[in-house]
């Protein structure tokens, strides 16, 4: 594995001209202070991102936890120091896919989905530590230059999106002047690679393990893998999916991260423990986002790479959920099992109760399934849904 | 990384159908008083005012109406969904499958199946069920449910939705309208509506 | 020549349905609605959504700040000059934090979904709703947003609210985009250049649209003072009031 690390990385290297025996990411340039857009386009850029943010700001979508966005900050901060994270505004948006972006003014949005599936600090530095590479490098109003030239079909795509005639079918993108989602942008594989360089080089001046940013990847891929194993597709093409396409492949990103990293960095920790605390009054909330998309490959596979830190009632929870909506007969008795070590491990968690009850009903065994509701609204008497729950169970002493 | 989400690529293989679907038929008036069937079945309502019945189908067995544009007010009947099927046509059944209604899906379950069908299809991340509670629905054991979500046009919608199991088969009524102004105003007509729903 | 249709509202859009002229409503009214000139009725406007910039050969809009803010200007002070015409004031909504924020945005939203509807189901004659149709022979233009612009931010201090939308995009042809377009519905034309305009008069009492101007072929070049004051003209065409004795919808 180290051989073949080290052929990408001279490999890469040659095509970036860095010296092959500058084995690990160079430290960042120091920091130079605040910077004002110069030129035409990038002040043009600069201020419909500034118009986008103020929209961004009044928006629904954003999540408005000071504690959450506090301390995603401190991450940033840590990784790419506090000189450098003041200039930046985060915002954290409800929104399951996995992406962050940052764009020329500063503005960073960190979807929930991204928070979801990472699991420690140096993760999470890693990605920030990567968008701010492409923000200080200005890639943006480069990457902006370059694309005039060239058709970018998928942003199309998009526009022709919001052009459908029926509310019902569209996929809409509603009003670019009004979206929060800020530009599509696609940099190059150059400047993916340039960023992620910035970004290991931001974790090996730091106090986290720069190792972690090649994980971040392994698991996308694994993750894509899964979904699309389960649902019986080919093996995915990566350079045929937009983001991979734009970046560099994976394998050889992940070997190269892994190269880069500073081996004096590889005992530092992760923070997983930190992070672990700071995401979990939203952790129930962003897997059930996940597991009620419907990709069953990819909430499994997640759902299973979270609990390699160890099982809790919220990740049997949230397996049980997805079982049990996906509804097929073995399903359901995997459900109710799932559900069962929910309860062992937390008995107060009232919608375990809930899915083990409906579980346990659809798999022939009512009595067992009814004390289950009936625990379940002993919990949360005040449920949306008691009254329905109540017409399923006899009355007490009743027979069946 | 600021990759393009993955329903960006998806949006190009959209736009034929849609384009194909609007083409030809105009949308259709449903008078007021004048007992109409609806989504290809037997599931019929008398409209208490005007309506409009929207050309584009988002499924077989499925019809929307309105009043003034599907994104202001949208009312759809599920007219009879069979088990092993979703509520509205996929975009493809490999790559984008929907949840489907099952054969052991309970009925205080169908809610989440709407949740699970709107959050899977619009990818969206903001959706809540905020009550569930037995109704008497085509003269059955029913339920009355309502929701809210914010869609990817970022303007936030509240639901209501009447559903009952008959033979094993769904049937559904749901109206979705902005929380500002348009849902409360014709909430009323949704009411109107879904209390004449019978068969034949 | 195709007249275009500023379909989806304030959404970028690039291309459009080839429709007949004659079919084509621009503005609308709300019946019996009318604004005399010299009535000093205070008109708040929302941070006028102004982009100007150009449309390269791809197609990207490319945002010029100098241009806009140049065409901001000339666009608001063309608002004032031709409000003091009509003898009403314009008020400058002020900046709104926090929930009001939230409040605004999303009444902004509203309103471009309600613009979006009214021309695709009311104006657009390949689509228009059967209720909508009869609206426009009886010239009833009938759509609200609802009382809660009561509480918008400013909304206080007048009577209506004007909500403006304009984007341009001066330049070269999107060939690329024509070839996609074709390729995937055949017989769409596509205009180059794009010139956006999109403005609409609300009830601050009621919440009623009591006009709506959408017009995807706006002329004057809003880089220039002439040009902006021809845009506003060409914005407000038919505001109420502007021309005197002439009936609501046309």
């Amino acid at each position: 594995m180290k051989r073949y690390g080290a052929a990408i990385v001279s490999a890469w290297a040659a095509t970036m001209a860095i010296p092959a025996a500058a084995q690990i990411a160079p430290l960042p340039p120091p920091y130079v202070g605040a910077y004002q857009p110069q030129g035409v386009d990038e002040i043009g850029i600069w201020r419909e991102d500034d118009e986008a943010e103020r929209k961004l700001a009044a928006s629904t979508l954003v999540i408005q936890d000071e504690k959450l966005t506090f301390y995603v900050r401190r991450v940033l901060c840590d990784t790419v120091g506090t000189d450098r994270c003041k200039s930046v505004r985060i915002y954290i948006l409800r929104e399951p896919t996995f992406n962050a972006t940052m764009v020329a003014n500063g503005t960073m949005r960190v979807y929930s989905g991204l928070l979801l599936r990472l699991r420690n600090e140096a993760e999470l530095g890693a990605i920030l530590g990567h968008e701010f590479g492409h923000y200080e490098q200005r890639h943006s109003v480069n990457d902006f230059k370059a694309r005039r030239a060239a058709t970018d079909i998928l942003m199309w795509g998009a526009l022709l999106a919001s052009m459908a005639p029926s509310y019902d079918v569209r996929r809409s993108y509603g009003n670019l002047e009004l979206s929060i989602y800020g530009g599509f942008f696609r940099y190059n594989r150059d400047q993916e690679r340039e960023a992620d360089l910035l970004g290991i080089g931001y974790l090996n001046k730091s106090a986290l393990r720069p190792h972690a940013a090649s994980d971040v990847w392994r698991n996308v891929m694994g993750e894509i893998e899964a979904s699309a194993r389960v649902k019986g597709l080919k093996k995915p093409n990566f350079n045929a999916i937009a983001f991979t396409a734009s970046h560099p492949p994976e394998a050889e990103r992940a070997a190269m991260m892994a190269a880069l990293a500073d081996p004096a960095g590889r005992s530092r920790e992760d923070g997983a423990d930190r992070y672990r605390e700071a995401m979990a009054a939203w952790l129930p909330i962003f897997l059930e986002d996940q597991v009620k998309l419907n990709d069953f490959g990819a909430s499994e596979y997640l759902i299973q790479s979270l609990a390699e830190s160890g099982w809790t009632a919220t990740l049997w929870f949230a397996r049980g959920e997805l079982y049990r909506l996906r509804g097929h007969p073995r399903d359901l008795v995997n459900a109710a099992e799932f559900y069962q070590s929910a309860v062992q491990l937390d008995p107060a968690l009232a919608n375990a109760h809930r899915g083990l009850g409906l579980s346990l009903l659809k798999t022939a065994r009512p009595s067992e399934g009814q004390a289950s509701l009936r625990k379940y609204l002993e919990l949360k008497p005040e449920a949306s849904d008691a009254g329905m729950i109540r017409l399923m169970l006899p009355k007490e002493g009743a027979p069946n | 990384m600021t990759f393009l989400r993955s329903k960006v690529v998806l949006a190009l293989a959209v736009i034929p159908a849609l384009l194909l679907a609007t083409a030809a038929d105009a949308h259709k008036l449903r008078a007021k008083g004048v007992k109409v069937a609806v989504a290809e079945s037997t599931l019929s309502v008398t409209p208490s005012r005007d309506w409009n019945r929207l050309s584009a189908r988002i499924g077989k067995n499925t019809e929307s109406w309105t009043l003034d544009g599907g994104q202001l007010n949208d009312v759809t009947f599920y007219g009879g969904i069979a088990p092993g099927n979703p509520l509205v046509k996929e975009r493809s059944k490999k790559k984008e499958p929907l949840p489907k209604f099952t054969g052991t899906t309970l009925l205080v379950e169908v809610p989440e199946l709407l949740e699970t069908t709107y959050r899977a299809y619009r990818q969206i991340g903001a959706f809540a069920v905020n009550s569930t509670e037995p109704v008497k629905f085509l003269g059955q054991d029913g339920v009355r449910f309502t929701y809210t979500y914010t869609d990817g046009d970022e303007l936030t919608r509240k639901g209501e939705a009447r559903a009952v199991i008959i033979k094993g088969n769904l049937y559904m009524i749901t109206f979705d309208a902005p929380r500002l102004h348009y849902f409360d105003r014709t909430i009323s007509d949704f009411h109107a509506l879904v209390d004449t729903a019978s068969f034949g | 020549m195709f007249r275009k249709i500023a379909l989806g509202g304030a959404a970028a859009v690039l291309c459009s349905m080839a429709v007949p002229v004659t079919a084509q409503e621009k503005s609308a009214a709300k019946q019996g609605f009318e604004l005399t000139a010299n009535s000093n009725k205070k008109i708040l406007v929302f941070r006028p959504s102004v982009r100007v910039g150009a449309q390269s050969t791809g197609g990207v809009f490319e945002p010029n700040a100098e241009w806009t803010e140049r065409a901001k200007a000339n666009i608001q002070a063309a608002l004032e000059k031709f409000q003091r015409k009509l003898g009403n004031e314009v008020i400058i909504a002020p900046e709104a934090y926090g929930d009001d924020a939230r409040n605004l945005q999303e009444h902004m939203v509203l309103f471009s979904a309600i613009s979006q509807a009214v021309i695709e189901y009311q104006f657009f004659a390949g689509n228009r709703l059967p209720t909508k149709k009869r609206d426009n022979k009886a010239e009833v233009f009938d759509w609200s947003m609802g009382t809660g612009v009561a509480d918008l931010p400013g909304a206080k201090d007048a009577d209506y609210a004007l909500f403006i939308y304009n984007k341009d995009a001066y330049g070269s042809t999107g060939r690329k985009v024509l070839q996609i377009l074709a390729a995937i519905g055949p017989g769409i034309p596509v205009t180059s250049g794009e010139h956006l305009g999109f403005a609409g008069l609300v009830d601050l009492r009621t919440g009623d649209l009591l006009w709506l101007n959408a017009d995807g072929q706006m002329g004057g070049d809003v880089r220039e003072v002439d040009g902006s004051e021809k845009r506003v003209q060409q914005l407000l065409e038919d505001f109420p009031g502007s021309v005197p004795a002439k009936v609501a919808a046309k």
